[in-house]
């Protein structure tokens, strides 16, 4: 299977893994640690559609189980759509 | 204080919304929190980080941004740092699309001869790694202008600038200036009278700790009327900011 993986995304992983260790383990992260994994983390950042352009449609359900879409979600000036990384962890 | 500026705000992240309801009823979250648990939307938008291998936990996260959408989905603006430690503050969006600071948010005002400036922040509290907004109004009495930029040698461009470990980046900005012609030297330089607004932007360091802290900036410009040009001027000021405790992980619950 680790075959499957790119080998940059394999070294991302070993970083990724062994800072995630030291912090479950409430252990200090050694700042060059620190450093290979926000960079590998920021890698390729990707910012999607431009001003202008257009947002894919989308149908997400929120916290309550509703179906929100733009037409639901949008004031009348519009709708900060904010991405983030997670609420879990 | 978004909801003033006639806009909502919602978030996406791939956590389930059964994790999400548990997050919502802890930190009494009443905006829309949506679930895009195989990070369908996150890829149709093209920003899934695509760093995170297949089997960590992180693998479907996005590369934080947010969008300034419109009612019928153009995407009117941007915001994002491209680190995922940092993260535009909703009060800095609100600011520079609608001029609305939150309403505790604290100000400075300073005087000196003709001018007046207003210093502010776009909000009370943040979060370590955050862009907050600020804004200075200047006001001018009628015959005194102030300098914008490009200018020649001799003469202070109006600025302001923060200090301190706090702040990792920061940006100001002030309208185009209009030319005038100074009666001594003859030359012609930008300038601004009357009333006029910058905006700027702070990035907070993250990590920080929680708890009070105390920002510290100038505000540097040169006052002239037709007939006299003060030496250049620096004021400094400081405002407050309250740096909140970060939220924990739910950890599934």
């Amino acid at each position: 299977m680790a075959n499957d993986i790119p080998e940059d995304l394999q070294e991302k992983a070993a970083i990724m893994r062994e800072f995630g260790r030291l912090r479950a383990a409430g252990q200090p992260v050694p700042d060059e640690l620190q450093a290979r994994h926000v960079n590998a983390t920021n890698d390729r950042y990707a910012t999607g559609p431009e001003p202008g352009e257009r947002i894919p449609y989308f149908s997400l359900p929120d916290q309550e189980g509703v179906p929100r879409s733009i037409a639901n979600l949008a004031g009348p000036n519009g709708l900060l759509l904010v991405f983030y990384r997670s609420a879990d962890w | 204080m978004i909801e003033r500026s006639g806009l909502r705000i919602a978030a996406v992240s791939y956590d389930s919304q059964e994790t999400l309801r548990h997050f919502a009823e802890k930190y009494h979250i009443r905006i829309p929190l949506l679930s895009d648990r195989d990070s369908a939307v996150i890829r149709s938008f093209g920003i899934l980080n695509t760093n995170i291998a297949p089997g960590l936990r992180a693998h479907g996260v996005p590369h934080p941004v947010e969008y300034l959408i419109a009612p019928d989905g153009l995407v009117l603006r941007k915001y994002f740092v491209p680190n995922y430690q940092h993260r535009v503050a909703a009060s800095s969006v609100a600011l520079r699309e609608s001029g609305v600071a939150s309403e505790e948010a604290p100000a400075v005002t300073l005087r000196s001869g003709a001018l007046t400036v207003v210093i502010g922040l776009s909000a009370a509290r943040a979060f370590a790694g955050q862009e907050i907004g600020f804004f200075a109004k200047f006001a001018l009495e009628p015959g005194w202008h102030v300098y914008g930029a490009p200018l020649p040698e001799g003469y202070a461009t109006t600025s302001v600038t923060f200090d301190g470990p706090a702040i990792v980046h920061q940006s100001f900005e002030l309208p185009t200036a209009a030319p005038i012609r100074t009666d001594f030297l003859g030359e012609t330089v930008p300038a601004y009278s009357g009333s006029f607004q910058g905006l700027g932007s702070l990035l907070l360091r993250f990590p920080l700790d929680d708890g009070r802290i105390v920002l510290s900036g100038r505000v540097r410009f040169q006052q002239c009327s037709g007939t006299v040009c003060e030496a250049p001027e620096t004021i400094p000021f400081e405002l407050p900011l309250t740096l909140e405790p970060f939220m924990d992980a739910m950890r599934s619950k």
